[in-house]
């Protein structure tokens, strides 16, 4: 989840100082970046920091980026992982557990692009959360109240002009869906076993 | 557009427009998973995917309602993601069937809708019927808030991919609120209720040409 407050956490996985220094030139200023040179390096880093997207070289020297996705996912970590390889991924990959797929090496404004909407899609659990609390308060004023009096109401007035504003910020933020990749990964970002991390339970939002 | 023939009585709607998400609901045992089914089922004839995520039944009593229905019933336009936890060792009979451990794992439920699309796609089926049944299963794994934020993901999937959905929910007076909050993320409600002894009345709502009155079923 971003805060607004301090500035997201980039984790750059790549072996090679060159590629890894450009990342960082590329995507400097807007957030804070850290860097690990192997797999193992990474894992500590992620215990550690609270990461926010991870660009994962998929060839990494000892524990391949496939196995590390593969922790990060069995371990829970809520970041989204971008798999950076050279090589094409074959068809079955789905499954794997990346957020996104770079082709290796990757230009400036792609690589920029892809962190902005693996951030952007962090911020859809919260929208949703919303929306929803919005969306169950207008059921619980309907069933409190018959069709006369809620439209007499102010409350209840504001509060369908509110879900109809939300509900269209938030569809302009989801992606299209008709990417497997997307699809998959904003159902991740909404699933409570990968984001166990950071539960923010509201006792007054009820039903 | 989807055929639904005259599957819903009384109403001059015969066919619904791709990217629709419909949803039956109404008491128990009322027959919603059948109609949910039927018009599933309809689209075999027209060479639909027909994707079942099946939470209550195994793939194979699900299969096994389905040909019940349909006598053209080809093996190669079904998917199953199956999540009801209760499955024999091998896969059913030549259909396509992910399984998942548990209904509370949306992650691997979408996983494995996707795989089931890539089936057909290498089968050139692109028009894809969704079923989610049920939804009420869902809801005693996961919070509402959870199945909700669920239904508006793979709602908007449907809605993007040019495909029809269709999910069961169970209502009754004791969840009056959560059934009404869970029903706004449909275009269309199709309502069974029990009027006398052994009759059962329907009305479809949400749907711009539905005549959202109540008729025998």
């Amino acid at each position: 989840m971003t805060q607004s407050q301090s500035p997201p956490v980039v984790l750059v996985v790549e072996d090679e100082p060159d590629i890894a220094d450009s990342y960082e030139l590329w995507l400097t200023g807007e957030y804070e970046i850290h860097r690990a040179e192997t797999g193992e390096k990474a894992l500590s880093k992620l215990d550690d920091l609270a990461v926010d997207v991870v660009l994962l070289d998929r060839m990494l020297p000892g524990i391949s980026g496939d196995e590390v996705l593969h922790e990060i996912r069995s371990q829970g970590h809520s970041c989204r992982v971008a798999m950076v390889s050279a090589v094409q991924p074959e068809i079955d990959v789905v499954e794997m557990g990346f957020d996104d797929y770079v082709t290796k090496p990757p230009d400036k404004v792609e690589l920029r692009e892809t962190v902005e909407q693996l951030l952007v899609r962090s911020t859809l659990d919260e929208e949703l959360q919303e929306y929803y609390s919005l969306v169950a308060r207008r059921s619980a004023l309907e069933s409190e109240s018959s069709d006369e009096e809620l439209a007499k109401k102010a409350e209840y007035r504001t509060l369908v002009e509110r879900i109809e504003a939300h509900r269209e910020s938030m569809d302009a933020s989801i992606p299209d869906l008709t990417s497997d990749t997307d699809f998959i990964g904003a159902v991740r970002e909404i699933d409570n076993q990968y984001t166990t991390g950071d539960e923010n339970d509201d006792p007054s939002q009820g039903n | 557009m989807y055929d639904i023939g005259d599957i819903i009585p009384n109403e001059a709607i015969s066919s619904i427009q791709p990217g629709t998400n419909l949803l039956v609901r109404g008491p128990p045992m009322i027959g919603k998973h059948d109609l949910a089914l039927e018009l599933l089922a309809k689209g075999f004839d027209d060479g639909d995917g027909i994707l079942c995520v099946t939470t209550n039944d195994s793939a194979t009593a699900l299969i096994d309602s389905l040909s019940q229905r349909e006598v053209s019933l080809d093996r190669d336009q079904m998917g199953i993601v199956s999540c009801s936890g209760q499955e024999p060792s091998q896969t059913p009979d030549s259909v396509d069937t992910e399984f998942v451990s548990s209904p509370s794992d949306l992650t691997g439920i979408s996983i494995g809708t996707v795989k089931v699309m890539k089936y057909f796609s290498n089968r050139n089926i692109s028009s894809v019927r969704h079923g989610v049944l049920s939804v009420s299963t869902l809801q005693q794994y996961l919070d509402a808030r959870s199945v909700f934020k669920f239904l508006h993901v793979y709602t908007s999937r449907v809605r993007d991919t040019d495909g029809l959905g269709v999910f069961t929910l169970h209502s009754s007076t004791q969840n009056e609120e959560v059934v009404n909050t869970l029903s706004s993320e449909f275009d269309g409600i199709i309502e069974l209720r029990e009027v006398d002894d052994d009759a059962r009345e329907i009305r479809l709502t949400g749907i711009p040409t539905a005549s959202r009155s109540w008729c025998t079923y």
